[in-house]
Formats: structure tokens, sequence, C-alpha cells
């Protein structure tokens, strides 16, 4: 090899060899550099994530092999590798600081509203017989509106012609049960 | 994607590469400036003389030579990842000995300046003229790598400004040196403040270089720690 090309160095040599297409050589070389990367990231990005260091470990080596024509191998290459890591790590910071200028940081919402009763399982089972009980107790009108509509299901002109009222009357019926059942059970709970 | 899959498939098909010498690139880039300025001075329609020409007519235009040639050394030196940084000292020092023969030559003439229209067909030479100059720069860069964009290109363009304006001003003699300074120096100043902004997008990170397209692409699955 002429004097003129002989690499400062082990790296330099092995990348010497990978600009030549030596891919066994460029292998060891970013399997021996990618360590080094890796305590210069964790150190300079100390709150970064594993995957985001490894992110920008992946970044640097993507770079020494789309500029890896640049190197000069008769010139060291440490200096040359810590370049490029060196612009990658501002080159992120940057991207990092675009990202959080655009952010609005915003506190968690409540899924539903705050109060505890609000959030209490309204779909719960609660207490069956109680209910039943409380449905048998309701007076005759009440109590068949409630059997038909929520019970069965029934539409309200259904209901209505089943009673022989109006339709009106078997809605003003169903909201004074839906009340004293609500208020039976809230007694009986409390 | 995993690191080590990322070695492996980087070195997977690895082909060798030209080594991307500064050096040479710089010297033929600035063999083709000097050559297309000089061309170009020449066939520039109403040409006048230098004949009686003393040295404070030669004497800026040394200036603008070496400002030219070493912005151009300077452009494409810092294309390369741990690059000397006296490099970009020389052009700045050959840029203030020039504007310092053009202001030291003669007194400010507001007027004068302002009077001298005829020096659009000078500012038309260094901004459209210099156009296919910067678009080669920025081909022959592209090949490197240049981490801080912005400052090659400013002397790259500083480097075409300095040889449009020498061609300019051995094509159109000028008697005033306050008008050169006014309307020459803006010229280059409006190619540097052009050119540095858009060197992100032509020559930066985010630019994709065949190699690191291909990659990136590979990397498309979100990476893991080993």
């Amino acid at each position: 090899m002429p004097e003129r090309l002989s690499p400062s160095d082990d790296l330099g040599r092995l990348m010497h060899a990978a600009q030549q297409g030596d891919s066994a050589a460029y292998v060891e070389l970013l399997r021996t550099i990618t360590p080094r990367i890796r305590r210069i990231v964790r150190r300079q990005r100390g709150f970064a994530g594993a995957a985001d260091v490894e992110d920008l470990v992946q970044d640097v080596l993507l770079s020494v092999h789309a500029v890896r024509a640049t190197y000069d191998p008769t010139r060291p290459f440490v200096p040359w590798l810590l370049a490029i890591v060196r612009h990658r790590l501002a080159d992120a910071a940057r991207r990092y600081a675009r990202a959080a200028g655009r952010e609005v940081r915003i506190d968690e919402d409540d899924v539903t509203f705050a109060e505890l009763a609000t959030n209490e399982g309204s779909e719960a089972a609660g207490d069956a017989e109680a209910l039943r009980a409380a449905v048998r107790a309701l007076p005759q009108g009440q109590r068949q509106a409630i059997e038909l509509l929520k019970l069965e299901g029934r539409s309200l002109r259904e209901a209505a012609a089943i009673c022989g009222t109006s339709e009106g009357a078997l809605k003003v019926a169903t909201h004074r049960a839906l009340a004293t059942l609500r208020r039976t059970l809230g007694t009986n709970r409390s | 994607m995993n690191t080590d899959d990322l070695i492996d498939r980087l070195a997977t098909d690895l082909r060798p590469v030209k080594p991307w010498r500064p050096g040479p690139k710089a010297a033929g880039w600035l063999t083709g400036a000097v050559l297309y300025v000089a061309v170009l001075a020449l066939v520039m329609p109403g040409r006048g003389g230098t004949g009686g020409a003393g040295l404070s007519f030669w004497l800026p235009q040394l200036a603008a030579l070496a400002t030219g040639v070493l912005a151009g050394v300077a452009a494409f030196a810092s294309a390369v990842p741990a690059y000397p940084k006296h490099v970009l000292v020389w052009p700045a020092v050959a840029a203030l000995l020039w504007l310092t023969t053009l202001a030291a030559g003669a007194p400010w003439e507001t007027r004068a300046i302002v009077a001298a229209q005829h020096e659009w067909r000078c500012v038309s030479f260094i901004l459209a003229g210099g156009a296919p100059l910067v678009a080669a720069s920025a081909a022959m860069l592209r090949g490197a790598a240049p981490l801080a964009p912005r400052v090659t290109a400013a002397f790259a363009a500083l480097a075409v400004g300095a040889l449009t304006n020498l061609g300019a001003c051995l094509s159109l003699p000028h008697a005033s040196h306050a008008v050169t300074l006014a309307w020459h120096g803006g010229a280059v100043l409006v190619l540097v403040a052009a050119c540095a902004p858009a060197a992100r997008f032509v020559l930066g990170p985010t630019r994709s270089s065949p190699g690191a397209a291909r990659a990136s692409t590979d990397r498309s699955t979100p990476s893991r720690p080993r």
C-alpha cells in the first residue's frame, strides 16, 4: 500500500477497506464503533429513552454509510466519526426543539365528570329483589306503564293501546313511576 | 429495525466508493469557474478596455480573485467532516482585504451610486451569470457531507460572487470604487443571502441521498435496543 494511503489507525484501515467494498471489514468497523456511539449518545442525551438512543445511533450509522466516501484514510478516523456524531446530535436537538415548540400541553381530562356520584356504575346490577318489590308497590297505572315500556320494550303507541289511555297520559305515568322508583330505591340504599 | 440488522443490511451488497477529495474537486470547480467567467466577460456586449488601469484598479481585482479562490476551497473543504477550521479564515481575510481596497480607493458618493443605473448589467452578470456556477457547485457538493450546509453554501456563493464580480469589473471597468462597492458588493451579498438558507434543502441532512433513502425505507419499523 502506498504511504499516502496508509490509514493512521485500525478503524481507519477498516474504513479504507470498506471504501474498497470489503463487507467483512465494514461489519467489523460498524460493530466496533456502535457501542462507542451509543455511549456518546447516552452521555449527551441522558433524558432520552432506550428507543430514542437507538434511533440516534442508527441515524449516525446511516450518515457514516452515506458519506463514507469523504473519509480520507491518511487522516485519523475518530475525529471524522465524532464530527458526524456531533452534528447528528445537534440535528436531533433541533428537531426535538421544533417539535416541542409545536406541542401544546394540556391537562388530562376526566373521562366523565369529576364527582364521584356521577361516575357510579349505573349499569351495575344493584339489588334486583328491591327493584321488583318497588315496581310491585307502584300504583296500577304506573306499574303497567313501566312493565310495558321499560320491561317489555313496547312502543309508546302499543302500550297506550293496551292500557286504553292516551300516549300523553302514559308518558306522565311513566315519569311519575320512575320518580317514585328513584325515590324508593334511593331511600332504601341510603 | 434492530441495530445489528441495520449493520448487516448496510454491509450487504456494499459497493466500492470513489474517495471524495475536496482539494481536486475545488481545483476542478475553480478552473471551470474561471474559464466560464472569462468567456462570459469576453462575450459581454459593450465591453471596455483595461489598458490604462493602474494599481488602484488591479489591487481590488487581485483581492477579489483571492477571495473567490479561497472561498471556493473553503466551500469544498467544509463539505468533509472534521475539516481544518482555518480554511474558513483565509477567505474571510481576503474578502476583508477586497472590501478595504475598494473602500479606501474612493470616498462614498451617494449621488453617483444612485445615478449609476448601468450597474444593473453588472448585477445581472453577477447574479444571472453566477447561477450556473452555484448550480455546479451544489451538484458537486451533494456528493460530499456538508454537515454545516449553510456555511458551505455561503462560501460557495461568496466564491461565485467574487469571481463574477471580477469578470464584470474586467469587462466593464468602473471609474468609481464606491459604485463598485455598493452595486457589486450588494449583488454578492444578495447571492450569499439567497444561497445560505436554501442550502438546508439542497445540501442539508433533510435531503435524501440514494443510500440514506434506501436505508431509511428499511427503517420503517421501529428500532429496538439490543
